[in-house]
């Protein structure tokens, strides 16, 4: 197997590094090594945008000028860069677990819906990258024991706050969208706002756990 | 102030678009023809970054509730200040409660109206540009509706009655290679530069589709999602390409055929429903030159520009 990453140039001033194939089972350390990358590069401040994907980062260069020295500089970096060096921050996701689809998913693995809820509220989860929609989070994290394949019928419209189950992911959809995941709760936490100095609550390298809130409303 | 009396098929407001947040997932906006705002702006001695609108289709009327002078660039879609024809390229002094109108147009989709000192909406994450998707930016983050009403500054002071070429029209579209060049393979990519595509009328903001009635561009691959900007070729498994605009989501999970060249993708602003496509891949050194060539085009406009402005 190769250990090296793929370098490609996309554009005059975009670049693309591509971690991909490298190791299937450590999606998240590689993904740490974006992480770090991705801060060395800002510090440069040569890039108007640096994009993380899934174990992958594209390059945006503010001057075409720099696209030999960075093809050049990157294999380096991706030697020297420690993938350990980033933190981000904590958050909890008070969830109402009484989503659409809830009692399909447990059906769907033979478990108990009391089950399904204790395994997804207990696992933490790492923010990938963002993606989608402003504020939309690529989660890892999910237990195999809830990866439950799309809906075969898209919803028109997913709720703002839904968390929800789409095959190895989960998430939460920032704004009313269409979507194809299973829903199996809500959350009142605003992951998108256009008007804050940091419009996104999440950045990637963020950690975030759902707690499970209990129904207040009697009638509800 | 502009009120809008017919919003026709979609009016919105755009400048450059968002530069800096899409690692938030949010999405460039912008002008989809961002030499037509530019162009539109220098004429009126405005910032180049100056909020225009973006016409779609055409069908649209907007009256001046004060003076003001205006730039029109992009499509020519049959436009007329009250009664009188009016042109792409030129200046025009407009009068309060005067009616600019928008037919429809032989070739081309969007026409962009630059305003002296530029349309005065919010600045949102740095740009005015509506977001059609997020609904933030412009007016409330939507395409604008009859009786709204735009926010500009009054002016009737003097102005140069001028005029400029746009650009002109390339038939091959330039494309910088594939990064999945070995993935897709040589057959399918040489299937891809020798057809002959049309954009669907399924094309909007957020991407041209092409289609072309063959079966040989058909794949199963799917791959770890990849950031994808404006220009990136995505292509789904059912064989139809996408040429993603400014209003395309940060990432995606399908292979990318390759990348329009910057001195290109502004052309997809203007590709209507029955409008041939053909594609060809170059070098880094001819994206480069193309560039080049455009920018020295748009250089010479500022200085001819400045020329008849020392001759005042």
């Amino acid at each position: 197997m190769s250990s090296a990453p793929t370098i490609y140039a996309l554009s005059n001033n975009s670049l693309l590094i591509d971690a991909a194939h490298l190791d299937a089972n450590n999606v998240l350390t590689i993904q740490k090594k974006i992480w770090a990358l991705a801060a060395h590069c800002k510090n440069t401040a040569e890039f108007t945008d640096l994009v993380a994907g899934m174990n992958s980062l594209t390059l945006y260069l503010k001057s075409s000028a720099g696209l030999t020295k960075w093809l050049e500089a990157l294999p380096l970096l991706w030697d020297e860069l420690k993938s350990s060096a980033f933190t981000g921050k904590h958050h909890l996701i008070e969830t109402l677990y009484e989503g659409e689809d809830l009692a399909y998913v447990a059906s769907f693995h033979n478990l108990s819906i009391d089950e399904v809820i204790s395994i997804h509220s207990q696992a933490q989860y790492h923010v990938l990258f963002l993606g989608f929609q402003p504020g939309f989070a690529y989660l890892h994290g999910l237990d195999t024991r809830l990866h439950t394949p799309r809906r075969a019928e898209p919803r028109i419209k997913v709720p703002k706050g839904a968390v929800a189950i789409g095959a190895a992911q989960t998430g939460i959809y920032p704004s009313d969208t269409p979507g194809g995941w299973h829903i199996i709760g809500h959350t009142n936490t605003t992951l998108f706002n256009s008007t804050r100095s940091q419009p996104c609550l999440m950045q990637p390298g963020d950690t975030l756990e759902f707690v499970a809130l209990k129904n207040q409303g009697a009638g509800a | 102030m502009i009120k809008v009396l017919k919003p026709g098929v979609q009016l919105t407001i755009q400048d450059f678009g968002r530069i800096g947040y899409r690692h938030l997932g949010v999405s460039k906006a912008g002008s989809l023809d961002p030499c037509a705002q530019l162009i539109a702006n220098r004429l009126l001695g405005n910032n180049d970054n100056d909020a225009v609108l973006e016409v779609t289709v055409g069908l649209c009327e907007l009256e001046f509730n004060c003076d003001t002078v205006i730039a029109i660039q992009g499509a020519d879609l049959q436009a007329k200040l009250d009664d009188q024809s009016i042109y792409p390229g030129w200046t025009y002094a407009i009068k309060n409660k005067q009616v600019l109108s928008f037919a429809i147009g032989r070739a081309g989709l969007r026409a962009y109206i630059a305003v002296k000192g530029g349309v005065q909406c919010p600045l949102i994450m740095g740009s005015r540009s509506t977001d059609l998707n997020a609904c933030f930016g412009g007016l409330d983050g939507k395409a604008l509706n009859s009786g709204d009403c735009i926010p500009i500054k009054p002016f009737n002071g003097p102005f140069i009655k001028t005029g400029a070429l746009a650009p002109p029209q390339r038939k091959i579209i330039r494309l910088h290679p594939s990064p999945y060049a070995k993935l897709l393979g040589k057959t399918l990519l040489h299937s891809f530069t020798s057809g002959k595509f049309k954009a669907s009328p399924n094309s909007n903001r957020m991407g041209v589709r092409l289609v072309n009635n063959a079966d040989n561009l058909m794949h199963t691959h799917s791959l770890p999602s990849v950031a994808v900007n404006p220009g990136s070729i995505q292509l789904p498994p059912n064989g139809e390409p996408i040429v993603l605009l400014n209003d395309a989501q940060t990432t995606g999970g399908y292979p990318l055929l390759g990348t329009v060249i910057s001195a290109d993708l502004h052309q997809f602003a203007q590709f209507r429903a029955a409008d041939n496509i053909e594609f060809e891949y170059v070098t880094l050194e001819q994206a480069r030159t193309a560039q080049h060539k455009q920018n020295a085009h748009l250089y010479q406009l500022s200085l001819a520009l400045n020329n008849s402005n020392n001759k005042k």
